[in-house]
């Protein structure tokens, strides 16, 4: 059972890991990971973040992803959820979790999709900062996350 | 559409369909004054017909890491495109 949600209301940890672990008694593991809206630089703080998407096709490219993970490793269901709209400085904006017989799989999953997921998927933040907007950088250090899972196969 | 006299028909013809586009990311806020549609026949003709009245647009589509997608799908500059075909730029991603 995979689940992909793009929404603008927060989600609730407790419910998205309760959900993982009742899927099937099979299920020995679950690993789950929120991302966070943070200051992006060590000495300014942000008003607010705009996360931007690509109604229809950033659901395509999230089930992609998932299913590229269903083939990699084990697994028994995953939650991909990440938020859309204006978000707060401390809000949840991105849900992954994956629920498998063993942790390795889990541990493996749900960073392989969460580092496809920033480099793969259309979505786009805008940070309000001093009054002022910007579109944020893609970082070179989330590409070199990601293409650590390319060259591995199982 | 072509006239029967001037032989013009026998030309291998090329479709200029009518387009709907979309420019995401900071290529939106370069795109605010492009209309939402345009007749071209691929990506790169898009491209080709905004740099005359939108030059600094023009100029970021340029950009390497810049994506295209016809109708959902990622594609390249030289796609051709049917009339109706939804286009959109996309700017490197950063979500997460």
């Amino acid at each position: 059972m995979n689940t992909i949600r793009i929404q603008t209301q927060d989600f609730d940890l407790a419910e998205e890991y309760q959900k993982l672990r009742e899927l099937s008694s099979r299920v020995g593991a679950v690993v789950t990971f929120s991302g966070l809206v943070r200051d992006f630089e060590v000495d300014a703080s942000i008003d607010s973040l705009s996360l931007q998407h690509y109604p229809g096709m950033t659901e395509t490219l999230l089930q992609e992803i998932v299913d590229q993970a269903n083939q990699r490793w084990q697994l028994i269901g995953s939650t991909v959820i990440h938020r859309v709209g204006e978000l707060l400085p401390r809000e949840q904006i991105v849900f992954v979790g994956v629920a498998s017989l063993h942790r390795l799989d889990a541990f493996e999953a749900a960073q392989f999709l969460i580092d496809y997921l920033k480099t793969k998927a259309t979505l786009w933040k805008k940070v309000t900062q001093d009054g002022k907007q910007h579109w944020v950088d893609s970082k070179a250090s989330d590409h070199e996350a990601a293409a650590r899972w390319d060259g591995i196969n199982d | 559409m072509e006239s029967q006299e001037t032989g013009a028909q026998r030309l291998p013809q090329r479709i200029i369909a009518l387009i709907k586009l979309l420019f995401f990311g900071r290529l939106g806020d370069y795109a605010q004054a492009v209309p939402a549609t345009i007749k071209a026949s691929t990506p790169a003709e898009i491209r080709q017909l905004l740099s005359a009245d939108h030059p600094a647009l023009a100029m970021q589509l340029s950009e390497p890491q810049v994506l295209i997608s016809v109708n959902q799908m990622i594609v390249s500059w030289d796609q051709p495109l049917a009339d109706g075909s939804e286009v959109a730029f996309l700017p490197p991603v950063t979500g997460g």
